[in-house]
């Protein structure tokens, strides 16, 4: 769907609530600004759960594709806090 | 016999709202610590103050008789604390993890295993006489005897009380949600606050059904959950609350099939581990303290129980306090 390259890939399905929020926001704080995270999620909940809260830390979402069934594929612009 | 059946319908009803609103207890209380996020938490004050205003006018009119749970200080402080640290561990308060069995997370069935299994011996076993002690001796009845209440002790009746406490929360969040209205960003599922009305009008539709079976509640997970141990290892018939269970479950397969959510999620076997201790801590937690989020907090706290009242700010300070070891200490140590 999307012509950026991801700098990083993050898989956090079958993690339990909050694993997969925590974790991408972990790896986002230590990109550097501008790197591409992409993450692979299967949780509803962090589905609708991590694009409301990436804008407090000033990351950007750039898209979240919807794969087949509860999967999910979102990538973010990282704010660069390092 | 027939008057237990509603509860597969309030059940199957109740999961699938679970299911769709993402209603989670753990998430609403961790979240807003840990991601700042109060999304949830919105929806817990939402779906309580429905139910205030439904419980209030449903007594008023004698549709329903209020029953509150007992003020036991002891046995709500420690079981709800040690309730509160265990739906962290497990990944989600008593509802969420009976949803999630539906939609397939088996995280969430091998939490709802330990809940079961230490409920039941805490109710039935072992453990059993260190609750009955610690609820008997940390028992205070309200000045009729019965259970202690917020409006027994301000010497009031519990509807116009009930209507006081929703008239001053509307007001106080209408001017709190004028002030910050960024907030009102689109929500990509149902909105907080359809979700949480929509949990409040369960709650108000299980209280005169469950009465009619004899049992003279609204909501409940734990107690439903050690029917089903009695079911299966004693012949014990299914109760309202054991067959709501069922629903809960059968409502949050059916809505993760339809919106294509299902699917079995396999953490890692270590993971499994801790959902199950997790679960022995809540099970263990709640039938101390007479209830889980859903007994005490979603129940209880509208019918203005203290004990309940009590057991709820127990829950939150245990998930709080997990919360912050488990994931912000370790964040903290990072940087």
């Amino acid at each position: 769907m999307s012509e950026v390259t991801p700098t990083k890939t993050l898989d956090v399905c079958g993690k339990i609530c909050p694993y997969p929020d925590m974790n991408t926001m972990t790896t986002l704080k230590k990109m550097e600004k501008g790197e591409i995270l992409e993450v692979l999620l299967d949780y509803p909940l962090s589905v609708e759960r991590i694009p409301r809260n990436l804008k407090k830390q000033g990351h950007k979402l750039i898209e979240v594709e919807k794969l087949d069934g509860p999967n999910h594929k979102m990538l973010i612009e990282a704010h660069g806090l390092k | 016999m027939e008057a237990v059946i509603t509860g597969l319908f309030v059940g199957i009803l109740f999961g699938f709202i679970l299911q769709r609103g993402r209603f989670c207890m753990n998430s609403a209380f961790r979240d807003a610590i840990l991601l700042q996020d109060n999304v949830l938490l919105k929806t817990v004050f939402a779906a309580l103050l429905v139910e205030l205003v439904g419980f209030a006018l449903m007594d008023a009119t004698g549709a329903i008789a209020i029953n509150p749970k007992p003020f036991w200080w002891g046995a709500n402080l420690l079981g709800s604390f040690v309730f509160g640290i265990g739906m962290v561990l497990a990944g989600g308060c008593a509802s969420g993890i009976t949803y999630r069995t539906g939609e397939g997370m088996v995280g969430a069935m091998t939490a709802v295993l330990g809940l079961a299994t230490a409920g039941y011996f805490t109710a039935a076993g072992f453990l059993k006489p260190f609750k009955a002690n610690l609820q008997a001796a940390t028992t205070i009845p309200g000045a009729d005897g019965k259970a202690l209440t917020l409006h027994g002790i301000l010497g009031m009746d519990y509807t116009t009380l009930a209507m006081i406490i929703a008239a001053i929360a509307v007001a106080v969040w209408y001017f709190v949600a004028r002030s910050n209205k960024d907030e009102s960003e689109a929500d990509p599922g149902w909105g907080w606050l359809n979700t949480g009305i929509l949990v409040g009008l369960v709650g108000i539709l299980a209280f005169p059904l469950s009465a009619a079976a004899g049992r003279n509640y609204p909501l409940g997970i734990t107690a439903g959950w050690i029917n089903i141990v009695n079911v299966i290892f004693k012949g014990d018939a299914f109760n309202w609350l054991g067959l709501m269970i069922i629903g809960i479950v059968v409502g949050g397969l059916v809505a993760a099939l339809i919106s294509k959510e299902f699917k079995f999620r396999m953490p890692k076997p270590l993971t499994l581990v801790q959902t199950f201790a997790g679960g022995l801590l809540m099970g263990f937690g709640a039938v101390t303290s007479g209830g889980c989020n859903i007994g005490h907090l979603l129940s209880g706290v509208p019918q203005l129980s203290l004990g309940s009242i009590l057991a709820g700010i127990s829950i939150v300070l245990g998930a709080w306090a997990a919360s912050y070891v488990m994931f912000v200490l370790p964040q903290k140590k990072d940087q």
